[in-house]
């Protein structure tokens, strides 16, 4: 990295190269049998260029020919990509984790016997096929710059993901467990999964209307989209965001309160520096319902002459290849603020509603104006209280800042989501649902 | 190249290798409203290898040639541990020995093009849309990505090809007050650049109807008749049907596979759909799949029977069914698993004026946005639509999104247009990107779809 650092110097006012690392492994057991495992060692590197208030990017998975990737970051330049900002000064950062030796010597063998202990766990307590995946990995990631910064870290991955499909179907409760070491999945959160798994039958059908809805941990990103869209200074610098001049104004429920905080000690990725080498911190957007801050990478930090907040990632909607990314305005390691009322007590509070499990199609639709309109996969319809089978063919509609004003209650625990983040169930009132 | 991807694979103790080599290529151009935000060429490389050991199938993918002893060590160990654990057995379905290098063959090759000049084709398409009127912004993106392959496999095997595709595609955003409205566009190809040329009138239309969008009021949330537009009927019959003709989508459903027996009658007497990755010209265009075998065309389903499935060589063996080369990796950093390619709906007899007839009240739903499968379950959207009153076509609707199961829609199919149209981009995610998915059909007419609404 230095030598390549030091080739993009000559040729530039600043410099910065990026770069990662993966050694992973995954292992696939559908229907009760081992059916893929398969393994990766993946590498690259990013070069970023400042020269005369514009920017060059390069990127590369194999570093075979460093004069090659500054040639293609100084071709780059010749697009006269506007860049008014500069690359960060090293800051104090605190001690990362260490990577877990039982993560870093897991093979095969191990991911397969903590698979099975799932399995063996869940049989016969359901009636349909189960399915789980599971995977390790560890992750080197570097940063250097021509302002002084080099900044290498170290992680430990591994997960557990059980998926319990319903009869005939590929629709399924499902749950993630994540963590930092080599650990089995909690059985009090697969008793959690079953019970839910068995509310769900009955299929039933319900009418189209206006009722309560539940975003449960595992859907609530469907919204947060919406709100990460325009609460992005990409948004606000092309003057498309619906929340351009809201600032500090009250556009949501008071119950609901959103931030991202890296630095959590219960996030597995904890980190404490953005993938621009800016200090990550807890990052405040809505505060009992105020828009308070926006997300920016370094980029449109200058560009809105905002201070920069530590949220620049190499990462997309899609994900993608990371090097090949640029870093973009990203809210990580999400939280929604919990309430003050068990999940039970919140279904038990709900007249008629459907609570939304699982979602299709959250990526369709008009984002950036904050309508959603999605299918149920499943949802469960709850009538005087109780959960009484799983809808079919149901879709649940709205707008982010027609819905998030009429929270009921949030509730007062966070849970591990597979789309990312840490959040409570939160119970909205009055919400289009359309079924046959 | 050929003969080094031999030699790396040479002494490993198996029953089965193969090992594909790919360099990437990509150039990318980005505009965001009226400036130029990202531009950019590059070149990277990685290798994949696969190995079948006594049943067992187990894969790993590195960057850097050092480390393909490793991973070649990894994907043993993994097929031993499949079979050490009680796992799914393999058997790869026999194929024909093929020694081939397939070349290019462009209306205008792109990398022949300074990039000056694809900025200025970029930025012209992009000005055009900021010009017309309530137009706020745009995203609008040059994409070109060209893959050089060279697979090998231990039976002999050995097939070079190269593949490029282009597109000019984003989105275009019309605002008044708080109301933003977004419609995508994209033109773009497998077949050079010059298809790229002298495409104005689309980004025109595609601004005026982003603008015409925010007097459109939102869809009221029911069950409908809908008219689908070939783009949209294309994305239906991607979405709901044609991930489920990918045999690994399946095969370890029992309940799911048993539905999907070859023979049963599962659509109306309609509908034919055909996957054909042959057709020259079309962004799902390839010779040879990333297991070195040829791709033919398959009738997934003739007259609402289903005919056909796609395969992989894992899964041809397990089903019982002939190979149809659809095994497509995104790229070196990932194993190949079934794809579609292009697929599409037969086009039938009747005029668009017949379908909103025979329609009657409902919607006429246009172009998509968008879609996602879960089992027999999909959803999509569609980018903009109208009412339709007694067959004649009433206002502009939007915030539309669809949800059906596959088996209760397949038979819901009324009737089907005599137009066709494949779509010019791809871009399916199945855990990876698929740039060479095309789908298209005719307009089609489905009763009682569930749409969601306000």
């Amino acid at each position: 990295m230095k030598k390549l650092l030091d080739i993009a110097a000559r040729v530039s006012d600043q410099a910065e190269v990026f770069s990662i690392r993966n050694d992973s492994g995954s292992l696939d057991m559908r229907n009760g049998k081992p059916s893929d495992m398969s393994a990766s060692i993946q590498s690259g590197y990013a070069l970023r260029i400042l020269k005369d208030g514009r920017i060059g990017t390069a990127y590369t998975k194999n570093l075979l020919n460093r004069n090659e990737l500054v040639s293609n970051a100084l071709d780059s330049l010749k697009g006269s990509v506007n860049a008014g900002f500069s690359f960060p000064e090293p800051s104090e950062i605190p001690e990362s984790w260490l990577p877990d030796e039982s993560v870093s010597s897991m093979g095969f063998h191990d991911l397969h016997s903590r698979t099975s202990k799932v399995l063996n766990y869940l049989n016969g307590k359901v009636d349909g096929q189960i399915d789980v995946t599971s995977g390790r990995g560890i992750q080197d990631m570097a940063i250097m710059n021509t302002s002084g910064l080099d900044f290498s870290r170290k992680s430990s991955f591994m997960y557990i993901f059980t998926s319990l499909l319903y009869p005939n179907s590929e629709t399924a409760v499902r749950k993630i467990f994540q963590s930092r070491k080599a650990v089995d999945f909690p059985e009090s959160e697969l008793d959690g999964l079953v019970n839910l798994y068995v509310s769900g039958f009955p299929e039933v059908d319900i009418l189209t209307g206006r009722m309560k809805v539940v975003f449960t941990p595992d859907t609530i990103y469907t919204i947060l989209w919406r709100l990460a869209a325009a609460a992005s200074g990409k948004s606000f610098y092309n003057r498309v965001s619906p929340l351009q001049n809201r600032r500090e104004d009250k556009v949501l429920s008071d119950k609901f309160t959103l931030y991202g905080d890296p630095t959590d000690p219960l996030e597995v990725d904890q980190h404490f520096i953005d993938d621009e080498g800016v200090p990550a911190k807890k990052h405040v957007i809505f505060e009992k319902g105020i828009f308070k801050n926006l997300v920016l990478n370094l980029d449109y930090a200058e560009k809105l002459k905002e201070e920069p907040t530590g949220t620049g990632y190499r990462g997309g909607m899609w994900g993608g290849e990371t090097v090949a990314l640029s870093p973009v305005p990203s809210l990580v390691c999400k939280r929604i603020a919990p309430g003050d009322i068990s999940f039970e007590d919140m279904v038990r509070s709900i007249d008629r509603g459907v609570i939304v499990m699982g979602v299709l199609g959250a990526h369709s639709g008009n984002i950036l104006n904050g309508d959603f309109s999605v299918g149920l996969n499943p949802g469960f319809y709850v009538e005087n209280g109780e959960i009484k089978g799983r809808v079919k063919d149901g879709m649940v509609s709205g707008n982010v800042y027609d819905v998030l004003n009429n929270i009921e209650s949030v509730e007062n625990r966070l849970h591990d989501s597979y789309a990312g983040g840490m959040y409570p169930s939160i119970l909205l009132d009055d919400v289009s649902v359309a079924a046959k | 190249m050929i003969d080094r991807l031999r030699s790396m694979i040479s002494d490993v103790e198996a029953d089965f290798i193969d090992i594909r080599y790919e360099i990437k290529t990509e150039t990318r151009i980005g505009f965001a409203g009226r400036e130029i935000r990202n531009v950019g060429s590059n070149r990277t490389d990685g290798y994949v290898i696969r190995v079948g050991k006594n049943g067992g199938f187990s894969s790993a993918t590195v960057t850097r040639e050092e480390d393909v002893p490793r991973g070649l060590e990894l994907a043993v160990e993994g097929a031993e541990t499949i079979v050490a654990t009680g796992g799914k057995k393999s058997v790869l379905a026999s194929v024909p020995v093929v020694i081939e290098n397939v070349k290019l063959v462009l209306d205008g090759d792109p990398r022949e093009i300074c990039i000056d000049d694809k900025i200025e084709l970029l930025r012209r398409y992009n000005d055009l849309m900021l010009e017309q009127p309530l137009i706020e912004t745009t995203n609008l993106n040059y994409v070109e990505i060209g893959r050089e392959k060279h697979y090998v496999n231990s039976e002999g095997t050995a097939v070079s090809e190269e593949i490029l595709t282009t597109n000019i595609a984003g989105e275009v955003i019309a605002k008044r007050d708080n109301l933003v409205q977004n419609i995508r566009v994209a033109i773009g190809g497998a077949d050079g650049y010059n298809r790229l040329l002298s495409r104005e009138d689309v980004f025109v239309k595609r601004a005026e109807i982003a603008a015409q969008l925010l007097d459109a009021e939102p869809v009221k949330g029911g069950t409908y008749n809908v008219v689908l537009s070939p783009m949209l009927a294309g994305v239906f019959t991607h979405e709901a049907f044609g991930h489920f003709s990918e045999a690994d989508i399946i095969e370890d459903n029992p309940s799911l596979r048993e539905k999907m027996s070859l023979g049963e009658q599962l659509g109306s007497d309609e509908i034919t759909i055909i996957a054909d990755s042959t057709m020259p010209g079309q962004i799902g265009y390839y010779a040879y799949d990333d297991e070195g075998v040829a791709v033919r065309p398959v009738t997934l389903m003739d007259r609402g029977v289903l005919t056909g499935r796609l395969h992989s060589r894992r899964t041809a063996s397990a089903f019982g069914e002939p190979v149809s080369g659809h095994t497509v990796a995104e790229d070196m950093r990932f194993e190949p698993i079934v794809r579609m390619g292009t697929i599409y709906i037969k086009p039938g007899e009747l005029t668009l004026d017949d379908l909103l007839a025979e329609l009657g009240d409902g919607l006429y739903l246009i172009d998509g946005k968008g879609g996602q499968t879960s089992g027999e379950n999909f959803t999509f959207g569609a980018q903009y639509g109208f009412k339709v009153k007694d067959g004649r076509v009433g206002s502009m609707i939007r915030d539309i999104n669809i949800m059906g199961n596959l088996f209760t829609t397949l038979q819901n199919i009324e009737a089907i247009g005599n137009d066709m149209e494949l779509s010019e981009r791809g871009g399916c995610g199945k855990g990876q990107l698929n740039i060479k998915s095309a789908l298209g059909s005719p307009h089609i007419l489905i009763r009682n779809m569930v749409v969601g609404g306000a």
